[in-house]
This record gives structure tokens, sequence and C-alpha cells, in this order.
């Protein structure tokens, strides 16, 4: 005992002391450290998907023990936004928590983790010019005007960020906040309110368009172009879905990994806090565009779990999903339970209500640098106005100090492994078998899903691309005189259950076993 | 003389007297109109071609006329077949990316065959026609065709040489999980009586409600309500293989290749038949890069079978927005004329004539490249006895089988001893009749929908600079207007493609002339001008319409040796030189 437990500690002692020598999120090379270190233990199989048209691996990692394929699995997913360097962290420390700390949460579920979508855009975060990046590396026209990527961004001051610029202007529509004077709002025009700024993000026109970084220097972004409520032909969504090397490499494997009942997203869309509200009128249409009557009940029921979990308490969590987003695609076009939280937001302050003013009456009272003041700069663009540079800097908003991450993943991991076990549990009761004279015998049992989710979201149970629960006995066939020899279930809601019997002629045995790998499968024999 | 030397003799002797019988035999063929004569390549249209055949065949057209053709594979099937394409235009007059282009396949789903043999017919009449005839000599100076028979060419080949129905298989050869049971593939059809055709079982049943036709035995026929009958129908050729109590629910893969493109796409709950995402398949995949890459195609033809039908989109009602009123003026006037050139076929709307699909190859070509795209249904029944008798018409088709091909399209009832349902009878239609022309139908319908085709491609922008004015403003400064027209029917951009911006706008740039400003004329006699600040001596114009000219304008203040050209994606090329 004492053995163990010192060699607890020192395994305690090695985590902890990883996670304090890093003082800011990692480079690229530090997560694939990572990643090849996690890929030591035997539960964790390590696969790369693609590299990028960056150069840059997408890594996979199934992480569980035994027939790893047949039992349910969660998908943990990172970076599907690369400026929202938070969930690169969050994903990659949940999967070493559950390796160093969980692994007996394996014994009944798989996991998968994809920490890092994005790879591309994320080292925007390390690089010499830094701003909040979502494409990839691939050259893409953005403005459509048959030149590539010929209007990005310019760091007019030479801090390395790229902020915000205003120009100073009586007939712009900006003006500051009345929160905040370092803040912008949009003059309200119904009360009869003068603007004083044109604001662009700070950059020059350099293809002479008239307009402002619309033609950014990168490519498609992850999380905006996928299927559902794809925005064809919209800046960083490009012509067609589903068009890149990863997001095509992601949705190749995914769709052969057939036992993953629920998606877990680290993204800026949040339906944990709030769960998503079912319409009938857009459940109804062909194109299915609101959750599904019975799936909302099961989300509302992880959601509440999830507020129960976390600490932190919600405000303005009001992005519910966007177009073309990778959670919202898991669950409309992937069928699965789908869940999508950002970790990490700014709490109500001092009763702010613009965001960026609470946002800096916080971050000013934890003495945090997070502005870059209003300077004026020379613009090529604005000869004879009056230009300067400055607001938010890139990155703070969205993702916390490093210091803070330990405790938001701690509270996720703990959130992600009691969703596992909430997971379909399939059950047999009430074996029964009763002679019926001449050598005839009746069998039956239910087959009983102990979970509060079924064992297919209503959404699952429409998609070919989860399979049914197939109940198979195995007998010889001159032995079976009635009851299905193979027998294929739609779906078993919560705590729900379905009747099934055989009749059997003769002496011997008969297996019974019912299942699907995203539910799991049961088996028994008994003797007749 | 040696034994060499006589064999020499012989072999020379041979050859004269063969050559002597052809041309002796050639004097006796006479030019019908309308008909390659004397082709180099020599093609039987009255019989199918393999994949393989097809392939054959483009290249011996691509061999005999070196500077009208050339084959390329634009990339592999899912089992690594090469898929061909064909580019057919006069090398001699300019590449063939430089010209307005028509794509032209066939057999998206693989057991609508003959889409195959007349993309062929095209390619063929095209290079063999070019060097008699005025009009095709012109198209091939003005437009390019990338032509690909078969864009599932697996499929295709096991449509022909396995046992099949005449609507297996519509897809590719993915073998996928139909029934949701885990296993792939596990239940296909089984071709018991071994003639390749997987046709009909019927069994004797005190219980059954038909009787076979006194008659003609072919015919099954119901009994009335209070009649007692003798057959029942135990569905297509097959057994029940997994042990499932179903027969034949686990085929090749359930998906369809033309639910799988990006226009619109739906998953499969959504739109049966879609995969995981636009484009899974490697042959879509390889038509869409090969689309993107040649941004000068400005139509396309995509044959199907069958029902005798010109078909344009949308194929989704959710889409109806997409095609608007100028395009769809276009696309009617077209699709008419196409009624006139094709007996029985008829000019219709996919999501309101046909079915509502979303995911289809002529939506993504038209809502997401703005490419005016029809896709004929080849093969109507009015052809064999110029009757509308409606699709599948059983009656029709067992006197088509009595009169017309005596007895070559039906397999007549024969016993069998089935394993699970004893003693039945197989017969029925094969494969390929119904929904493939009969031999002696081919050509013609070949010819009528190609040249349908011909006046589609026709009809793509042709461009040229017809006046350019020169008016002396004083004060050493110059007004130069041109006026570019486009002699055809479609523009050089969709409404749709205007709507999003798809394709870059059409450049008219001036040289040889020193460029104060530049202008897009909106209304030459009221003077109404768009002036284009940056880069004036090149003017972006949105789109030329069809039939219709644009005006641009110029000030410049000194000019030498004065050039003007236009340089559109879809629309080609024009100069004008002074």
């Amino acid at each position: 005992m004492r053995k163990y437990l010192f060699f607890g500690l020192l395994l305690a002692t090695t985590i902890c002391g990883k996670t304090f020598a890093q003082n800011d999120y990692p480079t690229l090379s530090q997560v694939a450290q990572r990643i090849q270190k996690l890929s030591t233990d035997p539960a964790v199989e390590l696969k790369t998907l693609t590299k990028t048209a960056g150069g840059k691996e997408i890594y996979a990692l199934k992480i569980g023990t035994g027939d790893k394929d047949q039992k349910p699995a969660i998908a943990v997913v990172g970076g599907v936004e690369g400026f929202h360097v938070l969930s690169v962290e969050l994903a990659l420390q949940f999967a070493e928590k559950l390796v160093g700390e969980h692994s007996e949460a394996l014994t009944s579920t798989t996991f998968y983790v994809f920490p890092n979508l994005s790879p591309d855009a994320y080292a925007q975060y390390h690089a010499a010019l830094k701003y909040e990046r979502r494409g990839n590396a691939v050259a893409v026209d953005h403005d459509r005007d048959g030149a590539p990527g010929d209007n990005g961004y310019s760091d007019l001051n030479g801090d390395g960020l790229i902020t915000w610029m205003r120009v100073t202007d009586p007939m712009g529509d900006w003006t500051t906040s009345k929160e905040d004077p370092r803040v912008l709002v949009k003059a309200d025009r119904s009360k009869g309110e003068a603007g004083k700024y044109q604001v662009y993000k700070e950059s020059v026109d350099n293809d002479k368009d008239g307009k402002f970084a619309e033609d950014l220097n990168e490519g498609i972004a992850f999380n905006k172009s996928l299927t559902y409520k794809f925005p064809v032909f919209e800046p960083l969504a490009g012509d067609i879905a589903v068009s890149q090397l990863e997001s095509r490499a992601l949705l190749d494997y995914l769709f052969e990994q057939w036992n993953i009942f629920a998606f877990v997203t680290f993204s800026p869309a949040n339906n944990l806090s709030t769960p998503l509200k079912y319409s009938a009128g857009d459940a109804r249409k062909r194109v299915v565009t609101s959750i599904l009557e019975k799936d909302q009940v099961s989300q509302a029921m992880v959601s509440d779990m999830y507020t129960k979990t976390i600490s932190a308490k919600a405000f303005q969590q009001t992005n519910q999903g966007t177009n073309g987003d990778f959670f919202q695609w898991a669950y409309f076009h992937f069928a699965r339970f789908s869940f999508s939280t950002p970790g990490y937001w700014t709490p109500e302050f001092k009763g702010k209500t613009n965001a960026e003013a609470n946002f800096l009456a916080w971050s000013d009272s934890l003495k945090q640098d997070s502005f870059v003041p209003w300077t004026l700069v020379n613009h090529p663009d604005f000869p004879n106005q009056q230009v300067e540079v400055g607001g938010i800097k890139p990155f703070v908003s969205t993702n916390p100090p490093f210091e803070k991450v330990d405790e938001i993943a701690k509270q996720h991991t703990d959130f992600i492994l009691k969703l596992a076990g909430m997971q379909p549990k399939l059950e047999f009761h009430n074996l029964k078998t009763e002679a019926l004279g001449n050598g005839l015998t009746r069998i039956s049992v239910d087959l009983f899903n102990n979970s509060p989710l079924p064992t297919h979201s209503e959404m699952g149970a429409r998609s070919r691309w989860l399979r049914k629960l197939r109940v198979d006995v195995a007998v010889p066939s001159e032995s079976l005189i009635s009851g299905e020899k193979i027998n294929l279930i739609t779906s078993l809601g919560a705590f729900e259950k379905t009747k099934m019997s055989w009749l059997v002629k003769g002496k011997g045995n008969i297996t019974i076993k019912a299942g699907a790998p995203h539910a799991g499968f049961v088996s028994q024999t008994v003797t007749f | 003389m040696n034994i060499k030397q006589t064999l020499t003799a012989l072999a020379l002797g041979a050859l004269a007297f063969s050559s002597f019988d052809l041309s002796a035999q050639q004097e006796n063929y006479f030019r019908a109109i309308g008909t390659p004569h004397k082709p180099k390549v020599e093609i039987a249209w009255n019989r199918y071609y393999s994949s393989e055949g097809l392939w054959d065949w483009m290249k011996k057209i691509a061999q005999a006329h070196p500077n009208l053709a050339k084959i390329e594979s634009i990339g592999k099937s899912v089992e690594g077949r090469d898929i061909l394409t064909i580019t057919i235009t006069d090398f001699s007059t300019g590449k063939d990316t430089d010209k307005p282009a028509m794509w032209i396949d066939g057999n998206i789903h693989s057991n609508e065959i003959q889409g195959g043999e007349f993309s062929l017919y095209a390619a063929w009449y095209l290079t063999e026609m070019h060097a008699d005839n005025q009009f095709i000599k012109q198209l091939l100076k003005d437009k390019t065709f990338y032509i690909t028979p078969t864009i599932n060419p697996d499929a295709r080949n096991n449509f022909f040489k396995e046992p099949n129905t005449a609507s297996s298989p519509r897809s590719g050869m993915l073998v996928l999980d139909n029934d949701g049971d885990g296993e792939n593939g596990e239940d296909r059809m089984d071709d018991l009586d071994g003639d390749g055709h997987i046709t009909m079982m019927i069994r004797k049943s005190s219980t059954g409600r038909f009787i076979k036709d006194p008659l003609d035995p072919r015919r099954l026929m119901q009994v009335g309500p209070d009649q007692v009958g003798e057959y029942e129908m135990l569905g297509q050729e097959g057994i029940d293989n997994d042990g499932d109590g179903q027969v034949n629910e686990d085929g090749i893969g359930y998906y369809d290749p033309n639910r799988d493109w990006g226009w619109n796409w739906q998953p499969d709950y959504i739109q049966r038949g879609a995969l995981k995402y636009p484009f899974t398949l490697p042959e879509n995949r390889a038509v869409m890069e090969f689309v993107m890459k040649h941004p000068n195609i400005a139509g396309a033809q995509s044959f199907h079978n069958s029902g005798g039908m010109i078909l344009r989109g949308p194929g989704a009602e959710e889409d109806v927005n997409t095609y608007n009123r100028e395009d769809i003026r276009i696309y009617d006037a077209i699709g008419k004329i196409g009624e006139e050139m094709i007996p029985g076929y008829r000019y219709l709307t996919v999501y309101k004539d046909l079915y509502s699909v979303f995911g289809g190859e002529l939506d993504w070509f038209y809502g997401n490249r703005g490419i005016f795209t029809y896709s004929n249904e080849l093969m109507v029944s009015y052809l064999y006895f110029n009757k509308q008798a409606g699709r599948g018409n059983q009656e029709e088709q067992l006197k088509v089988d009595e009169l017309l091909t005596f007895g070559d399209a039906f397999v007549n009832y024969k016993e069998f001893k089935h394993p699970q349902f004893g003693m039945v009878e197989i017969g029925g239609f094969k494969k390929t009749f119904g929904r493939a022309h009969p031999g002696f139908l081919l050509e013609q319908d070949a010819h009528r929908n190609v040249a349908f085709t011909l006046y589609h491609a026709y009809h793509t922008p042709k461009l040229s600079i017809t006046e350019v004015n020169e008016v002396d403003l004083g004060g050493g400064l110059k007004e130069v207007t041109a006026t570019i027209f486009n002699e055809r029917m479609v523009p050089t951009h969709a409404s749709q493609d205007l709507k999003y911006q798809i394709e870059r706008p059409d450049y008219v740039t001036i040289s040889g002339a020193k460029v104060v400003a530049g202008f897009v004329v909106t209304d030459e006699d009221m003077k109404k001008y768009t002036e284009q600040i940056a880069s004036p001596e090149k003017i972006a114009v949105a789109n030329i319409p069809g039939m219709g000219a644009v005006k641009v304008r110029w000030i410049v203040s000194s000019t030498q040796n004065m050039r003007i050209t236009v340089d559109s994606a879809k629309g080609g090329k024009a100069s004008w030189k002074k």
C-alpha cells in the first residue's frame, strides 16, 4: 500500500511539475511532444490523420482498453477555431488527466481526442505578428476579385499585434461607449446620436478596392466549412463544404468509428450553459434546423449536469452555433449527441452591459495588460485624416491567462467523465425458459437500456451512420421453431425495455447477443 | 526466289488485293446527309461498349485526329480505373482553355448506360465531320468540348458483366451496409438461372392472386377480387443469404452518385442516397476538380436515362430562388428547341416535374459554377410506335418484343428449385431492355441528342469587339469607346454567378495608350458612365449579356499602336488592333 502511495505521489509530482513549468499556451511542437508522450501509454492509440496545407499534423487519439471499438465512445474536440488556443489545451489536458488519473473510466467507455483541427491558424498565436486567425494555409480569394489573399492585415503601429483602427470622421458610424471611453460602439441613430469614427481592422487597402482586410492572407476556417448550413461563397468558407485536407481526413475517420455516441467540442459555441431550443416548425421541415423534441430533453439533462459541475456562471453566452460549424454538424449531420462549450468566458463584472467594457473592467481589476491604447499613425489611405490604432489585444477575451487553465480543465474533465457515466447501457432482465412439452421451450428476455440517455438520439435513429441495435441468437437452425435469428431494433429510449422471445426444440444452448458499437453489447447463454 | 522473298511477295500481293477490294467497295458507298462519310474511325452504333470499350474508341479517335482531339485521365474510380476525358477543339486556332467550353458526361448512374455511347457519338461526330462541314469547322474554331463518356466506369462494367436488373446497380462499386445490420453487401441478388439477368420469381400457390394469361404466358394477370388465382409473386431473383428473413436486402451500396454534389448538399436522412459530404466519391471529385480548373466551361450536359426528358434545375424545391428569370429565359429558349429536335422528349424542370432532390450534378454545375446545364433522360417509349404509352408500360413492351425484337428482350418463365421457396419459376424482361435503347434505335437518338447538345454549345458566349470610336476632346485628350458584343444567347456570367461573384469579371484592356481615366458606359446617349479609379487601363466588366453588348470608354492622352483585348473566363478572348 505504502509503495503505491509513494508511486502515486511521484506520478502526481511529475504531472504537476510539468504543468507548472508551462506559463503560456503551448507551441505546436510542445503540443506534439505531449501527444507523443501520451501515446506511450498502452491505452492510447495515436494516429496522424493528415497534414494540412501548411504541413502541420492533424492528430487523433483513441483511448481505451480491451475491445475499444465495441464500447460506447465520446469524442473530445479542440482547435476547431485557431484563435481559441484554450480549446487545444483543454482537449489535451483531458487526455492527460484521463490516462493519468481516471483510467478506470476506460473499462466501460472509449474516448477519442482530436486536440487541434486548425494548427495552421493556431500557429499565429506564437508568430511574430499575432492575430486571431481562423483560416488554414491554402490560398483563397475571399473577396472573389480574381486575386487570392490580396488584402490582409497590416501592423500599422508595429507592435506585433493586429488590433483595430479608427478614422476620425463626422460621417462615421461609430462613437465611444459611455461605459468605457476606450470601447467603440455604433452610434445610436434612433436617439439622434452622431458618429465620430469609421472603424476597420488594422490594415491598408492593398488592392485599392475601397475595402479593408476583406481578402485575408489565410485560407479556409475549419469551423465555417462543414456541411450544416454551409455558408457557400462567404469569406473563410469557400465554394464547397468539407473541401480541405483536414476536414475530409477527420470526417473520413469519424465515419469509420461506429462507437461514438457523443461529442464534446471546445469552441466558441455554447449549448451547455443553456440547451438548444426545440422549434416544432423547424424540426418538421425537410431540411431540419431545430433540435428534435426528444433530443432536447436529453440535452437539457446534460446541460443541467454541466452547470452543476462547472463553477463559472454563464454570462452573455449567446452563441449557440454558427453556419458551417463543427458542433452543429456533429448533431444535425452526424446525428450524435453534440455538446459545445468555450470552456471560459468573462464573468459579469460591475454591471457592465457592453461585452468589451465588461471585459476591460474585469481585466483591469486583475491588473492585466489587455488593451492597446489608441495611438496616432500615418495611414496611406487616409492622408488627411486622423487615424488611431488600438483596442483589445488579440486572444485575451477568448482565452484566459494560462494559470487559470488547470482548474478549467479539471472541471471539464469531471464533466466529460460524468457524461460517460450516462452512456447507453444494455442489460438483459427477466430471462425465462418455459417448457411447453414435447421438447419445445419458450425462451424470453427483456432487453433494457439502463441509462438516462436513449441508445440513439432521435436524430441518430434517422441516420444510416449509427448502427441499429442488432440481436443475434446463436442456435442450430433446425432447433429454432419461431423467433428471429437476426433482429434489428431502431432505438431504445432512456430506461426503455423491449421483450423478445423464441421457441426452440430439443436440448442445447442458445446464446443471445444484443447491441451496437455506440451502445455497447451484452450477451447471455441459456441452456434448454 | 528464296522462301523469305516468296513470303514477302505473297504478303504484298495480298495487300494489293485487299486494298483493291476496299476501293472497289467504297465506290459503292454514297454519302448520306448529316453523317460522316468514310470516317477514319468506324464505330458500330447499334451496340453497347464496356468502359474499356468506350476508352478504346476514344483513343482511336484521338490517334486519327491529333489536331482535334486529346485524351487525358482526370482521376481514378473507386476500383482504380482511370477516368478518361477527350478534349475536342481545333487546336490550331488556340488553346482549349482560351475558348468557351461545353462539358459532356454520361453514365453517372451505372445502369443508365447509353449516356456513354451518346457522349462517344459526340466526340466521333465532331472529329469525323470536321473536314467536310463548315458549321462543325467553325464550332471547333470557337469552342472546346470536354467529353467524359462514363463517370462511373466500375459499375458500368458491373452492369454488363454481372447479373443485374435494368435498374441495378445505380451506384458505383462502394459496398456499404444497406440494411443497417453492421455488415456490408452480405445479401446481394443471385442469378439463379445463370443467364446474366436478374428477373422475377413466381410460384404456384393455391392462395396466389395472379394467373398467366392463357393467350400470352409471359404476362401475369391479377385475378378479380372474387376469383381464385394460381401464382404468387416472390420478387426479384435471389435467396436469403444471411438468414435474416429477407431476400436481396443488402446489395452493392445504396448510395446515389447524383446526390453527392456540393450545392445545397444534404445528408442521407434528408436526401436518401447521399454519402458523407459533397464529393465523397472519387469519380465525382475528379469531375469537380476538372471543372474548377477549367473556368472556360460555360455549358454542360449530363446524359441519364430514361423517359425522354430535357431537364433543367432546380433539383430541389428549396432552390427555386437560385434560378432567376433572365437565366430561365435562356434555359427555355434552348430547351424548347430541344423538344423539336428530339421527338418524344419533353423539356422539364427537375423539382416540379420529376422529384425534388438535393446534391444533384446539374444543380452543382449551375448553382456553384454558374454553368448552364441540362440533363437529358435518354430513351423514351415513344420511339417504339410513335405513341406516348408511358414509361415502363408492360403491354407496350410485350408488343415491342413480339413485333420488333422477336422475343430477344424476354426470358421465358422456367422452373427452378429454390433452396428457400421450393419450386419457383424465373423469368421476365432482360436488364438491357426498357431503359436502354434496342440496337436499331441507338444511332438516331444519339444523333438527335448530340445535335441538341451542339446547339447548346453553339450558344455559349462568342465575343467580338465590333466598334471602336475615337473622339478628340481637345487639350491633347482623346476619348476611346469600344463596343464588345456577345453574338450568342448565353451570357458570360449567369445571374447566379453575378449574385455570388462566382467567376471573376471580364476584363477589357487597352494598350498602346496613355490612360487618364476609364469607365464602363451605362448609357451612352445620356452620357452616363461608371468610373474605375484603380487600374483604369484594365476595365472590369461584370457581365456581357447574351445577344447583347457592353461599352467601355477611356480618356487617353496619347496613343501608339493602340490595341484592345477582351478576356473573359467563360466568354473566351477577343481583340482589336488599330
